[in-house]
Order: C-alpha cells, then structure tokens, then sequence
C-alpha cells in the first residue's frame, strides 16, 4: 500500500513506467520455455491447481522444468525439491548482489524485492545501471520489470496448462527444455574454469544417471563445481 | 506417467517455493548484515556452467528415462547446431529454440 501511495511521485513513477516498458520487449522470449513448462507439468502427474502455482509460487523456470522432469521420472518427492532448489543457488549470487540496494527498505518490502528475484530482472537491473548510474529509484523500476514478467510468465505457463495437451507428441515439444538451457549454458561460460564446469558437469550428468535416488544431476553439479575449482588452481593466476 | 495425489502435488510444489524463496531472501534479508564470503560468491559463480550443462545434456541424452542410443543421432545433432546459434546470437533463446526444433524435425525426418 506504501508502494501505491509512493507510485504517485513523479520520480517513482516514471522509474516504475520505464521498467514496465523495458521488460514488455523481453518477456515475448519467455512464450516458448513457458508453454512447455506448463505442458511438462501436467503430464508429470501435478494437479491442475499445483500446475498452476507452480510458476506463479516458484517462479523459477529452470526449477520448475527440473522438478517436473524428477517427478516424471518417480523420483522421491524430496529428491525433487532439492534438486530444484540446487538449480536455484545461483540466486544467491543475485541476491548478495542486490543486498546493498535494498538496505534502506523494511523487511515486507526486502521480502517482496526477494520473491521475484530472477535471471531476467537481475540482467535488468545491471543494465539500468549501467544507463543511469546511482538511481535512487532503482527498486521502481525493478518492480516495474517484475510486474510484467511475472505476469507474463504465469499466463504463459497457464496457456501451456490449458491448452497443452493439443499439441501432438509427434513435435517432440520436450526438447524445447534442454533447448532453452543451451542458450543459458552457452552464455554462462566466460573462462576456462568455467568451460571446465561446464563440460564435467555436463559429462557426470549421462554418466552419473543411474544413481540411487536420482541424486545424480546434484552429484553432477558438484561434479563440475570441483572441476572448474581445480582448474582454477592449476591455472596461473593473473594476480 | 503417474498422477500424483493433491496432498503430494501441493507438498511439491510449496516445497520448492519455500526452499527457492529462502535462498533469494539469503543475502538480501537473512544474511544482510553480513557480505557474501568471497570463496562461496566464486563457487557459486563457478557452480552456474555445469548446472546448465548437466541439464542440457541429461535432457539430450536420457530419453524415457534410459540413455539413447546412435539411432537418437538427430537429438544430438539438433543440440550441438542449437549450440551453435546460441553462440553466435549471444544466447537468444528464441532463435535457438528455433534452429534447435527445426534441426530435429528436419533430421529426424531424413532419417526416415
């Protein structure tokens, strides 16, 4: 409610525009990873309704396209969470990164900036900086780009909920999910360590499949953690 | 495919939002008088890669739950052209979703 009563500044509220319009060019290229994501989590055996809190509770896609696949597969339900939630560590790393912008704010509001932290919004925010250094309305702005991209991101994941089952198998619409993650892992490796994470990880993931339990894609992560450490340590350092 | 109860759907579901919510809030809210440790930012940066990659590749190779055999060699070939289109458009995954998708109907198709 403070937040609407602050949205009739002018300075608020032109931040709060600014990243609704920004983000409206992004958020079309959630379409494709949404309706699979959707799709996928019906066929896994989730309720209509968990179907649908999925993405608008979690609100993670590569969590939630991990956490269909585990329960797909039978996996316990425990292995399942935490194998998403081992997808999702990498959020920390945003979340570390936003702390001193948000040191100003209560704890409802810090709790509201954290429940819709994601890649997107977190690439948002660097890039605005990088426009207008030192903007005070930075966290309108950020809250402009989540509104648009949650919403975006539920509708589409309902789209796939709904309607999902039209679609013939015979367009093998599953690939679509290691499709998407291509992009990302093509765009995360930006030093030799992390070629080497990359190319472990990726290798533990096959070879590692058949463990108990499915702990195999954590077993994988930590995998390619230890191999991008090590060659971290057998490279000469620039310092 | 087996359809899971409202209980274990819900549980799922929740428990994942729980779990992801708490590590969004780390350092913006529980841990927020405190910086990140400088050796776990460069893990978890280090950590980032092979999570993608062990998605893309489990998700290539393990179909239905075995690992897939040469004659699934339009997958793999449709992944390593995706691959390349995500290269060169520095990671659009619309455009990589589109060569990647229709790199596998058009091989699979020649494939016969």
């Amino acid at each position: 409610m403070v937040f609407f009563k602050a949205l009739s500044r002018p300075l608020v509220r032109a931040a709060f525009i600014s990243g609704l319009r920004d983000s409206s060019l992004v958020v079309p290229s959630y379409l494709p990873f949404g309706l699979v994501c959707g799709v996928a989590s019906v066929n896994a055996g989730l309720t209509t309704g968990a179907s649908l809190a999925l993405p608008a509770l979690v609100y993670a896609g590569s969590s939630q396209a991990v956490l269909v696949q585990f329960l797909q597969g039978n996996a316990s339900l425990w292995v399942a969470i935490l194998s998403g939630c081992v997808i999702n560590l990498r959020m920390a790393v945003y979340s570390a990164a936003l702390a001193s912008r948000v040191r100003h704010l209560g704890t409802p509001q810090r709790m509201l900036v954290a429940a819709f932290l994601v890649d997107t919004t977190f690439a948002m925010i660097q890039a605005r900086e990088a426009s207008h250094p030192h903007d005070a309305h930075i966290i309108s702005y950020y809250a402009g780009c989540s509104t648009v991209f949650w919403t975006g991101w539920v509708l589409f994941c309902a789209i796939g909920v709904f309607a999902g089952n039209i679609v013939p198998a015979s367009w093998q619409l599953d690939f679509a999910i290691p499709l998407s993650f291509i992009a990302l892992a093509a765009m995360s490796i930006r030093s030799v360590p992390m070629g080497a994470a990359a190319l472990v990880g990726g290798a533990a993931s096959v070879l590692l499949f058949s463990l108990p339990l499915k702990l195999g894609l954590i077993a994988a992560c930590l995998a390619g953690l230890l191999a991008g450490l090590l060659t971290q340590k057998l490279m000469p350092s620039k310092s | 495919m087996t359809q899971l109860s409202a209980y274990e759907s819900w549980a799922v579901v929740l428990g994942l939002a729980a779990g992801t919510f708490l590590i969004r809030y780390s350092f913006i809210g529980l841990f927020a008088d405190c910086d990140m440790p400088a050796w776990l930012d460069r893990a978890l940066k280090l950590m980032v890669p092979g999570i993608f990659a062990a998605i893309v590749c489990s998700g290539v190779v393990i179909v239905g739950g075995q690992v897939a055999g040469w004659d699934d060699w339009p997958r793999y070939a449709a992944a390593v052209l995706g691959f390349v289109a995500a290269l060169l458009t520095r990671g659009n995954i619309l455009v990589t979703l589109g060569v990647g998708m229709a790199a596998l109907h058009g091989l699979t198709w020649l494939a016969g």
